[in-house]
């Protein structure tokens, strides 16, 4: 049989960048001085094998993108209402199975207070102003504070554990909204001095921090 | 503003300045710089990577590197092909004093290819077809397919899977056993041979299954012979062999990481 010369783009894609000569990485820094690889080149033709794949992705990629937009916009403000406060935060869940800190962004409003999630785009806590006690609790660590909310309206009540990266902005927020934090302000405990539960939510928390990020 | 870095696509057996016109990257006029009776080909350009996150752009740049080592070749017989993007900083005379530094080990690998190409081989096979075949072969496979036949639906379940499973081992050591007799038959009439790790499958094979892929340093007058012997493997029931070439020694540069 004859050799073919055709030779499809993949292969082509393997010899050059796979194969051949190159120079070694002393001479790159000694005499040549300067980067002899496209890392960026390399990246946007990592997915030559798996085009196919890789046109699934940019879908993929697409549609979140759009579902993500969709959600931005949804979050309504009720009529008069004002935002105070956005900031990153987290809310104590132990319903169910799992208990964890959940991410999210904490807004403070002229009438409200809430958690929300930008993914999947809602609110996961909401309290209003109306009726709400704001409690100090210890600290969770050097960086993390701890409210307690408590909170009732008509014949329901609750209490909810919500954690702030920055306490101060928080409960001058909360001020302005006509809230006066309750409790002593007392000092952040050492991390070794944490119970071995929260600090396994703790280090869970911020797992999720840098996904949401 | 002066290019003072020089792009190099490979290393050619001439001994004299020749420009291969604008073939280059970014349409860049290709040139050698000749030391002794061998030449680096060359475009000049600034001292930094070709680099792009933009898929087509960096198609193309590779493209055009490919396009210049076939012209290279055409031109000058065997070369050594460079990897994409190997840039030596300096003007001429840096290519020429990095050329006298690594003269020898450079001509030996010139020498190594010369009158030969890579070429590449690619062994596939039908499984369907190999295991109904051994199939028909195993007196003691045929009783257990009858017996399956005959049985209740469960126990025929179970039968068929221990069937599947025999069909399978005797599949996989045939061929191992082709494998094991095509590599002796190639590697008999190559200079060198090299299992390539590349495991993608073209269109028109899709569907088999990959038994062998070989990268060969193949002396020109041998290409012939080892089509032949190839010849021989692709008419094996069930086998299909893709034969590829002639192509730059790419898998055969010794001085992979030159100094």
């Amino acid at each position: 049989m004859e050799p073919e010369r055709d030779s499809s783009l993949v292969e082509i894609l393997d010899r050059l960048l796979n194969k051949g000569a190159v120079l070694n990485a002393d001479l790159i820094i000694t005499v040549a001085g300067i980067p002899l690889i496209g890392l960026n080149l390399r990246a946007a033709l990592a997915s030559m094998e798996t085009m196919l794949e890789y046109g699934v992705m940019e879908d993929w990629d697409r549609n979140s993108r759009e579902q993500y937009a969709r959600q931005e916009i949804k979050l309504k403000l009720l009529p008069g209402e004002e935002i105070l406060l956005k900031t990153f935060g987290y809310l104590w869940q132990d319903e169910g199975v799992i208990s964890n800190w959940v991410p999210g962004i904490w807004n403070i409003t002229s009438q409200r207070i809430f958690l929300w999630l930008r993914s999947p785009g809602k609110i996961l806590f909401e309290a209003s102003l109306e009726n709400l006690q704001v409690i100090r609790l210890q600290a969770l660590t050097v960086e993390k504070w701890a409210l307690e909310l408590n909170f009732f309206e008509g014949s329901a009540q609750g209490s909810a554990r919500i954690s702030l990266s920055d306490m101060g902005e928080f409960e001058e927020a909360l001020l302005r909204a006509g809230i006066v934090v309750a409790g002593a302000r007392i000092d952040p405990i050492k991390p070794n001095q944490m119970a071995t539960r929260a600090r396994g939510s703790i280090r869970d928390s911020f797992a999720l921090d840098r996904s949401i990020h | 503003m002066a290019q003072e870095a020089r792009y190099i696509y490979s290393i050619a057996k001439i001994g004299t300045r020749v420009s291969l016109g604008e073939i280059g990257i970014e349409k860049t006029e290709v040139f050698t710089i000749p030391y002794k009776d061998i030449a680096a080909v060359v475009h000049s350009c600034q001292p930094q990577a070709y680099d792009t996150l933009d898929k087509a752009q960096a198609e193309e740049w590779v493209l055009a590197h490919s396009y210049v080592i076939d012209q290279a070749m055409k031109k000058f017989g065997s070369v050594l092909p460079f990897s994409f993007d190997v840039i030596l900083k300096g003007e001429d005379s840096a290519i020429l004093e990095w050329l006298g530094k690594n003269y020898s080990l450079l001509l030996q690998d010139l020498e190594k290819v010369k009158g030969k190409a890579e070429y590449t081989i690619q062994i596939y096979y039908d499984y369907d077809d190999l295991a109904s075949r051994v199939l028909l072969r195993d007196a003691k496979l045929m009783d257990l397919k009858g017996q399956i036949e005959r049985e209740s639906r469960g126990k025929a379940y179970l039968l068929g899977k221990k069937l599947d499973q025999m069909v399978k081992a005797l599949v996989s050591i045939e061929a191992g056993r082709l494998a094991a007799k095509s590599l002796t038959d190639i590697k008999s009439q190559v200079d060198e041979l090299k299992i390539d790790g590349n495991r993608w499958t073209p269109d028109n094979y899709k569907g088999l299954s990959l038994l062998a892929s070989y990268s060969c340093l193949v002396r020109d007058d041998m290409a012939a012979r080892l089509g032949e012997t190839l010849d021989e493997i692709n008419c094996m029931e069930g086998f299909r062999v893709r034969f590829t070439g002639p192509w730059p020694a790419f898998s055969f540069v010794n001085c992979r990481e030159l100094s």
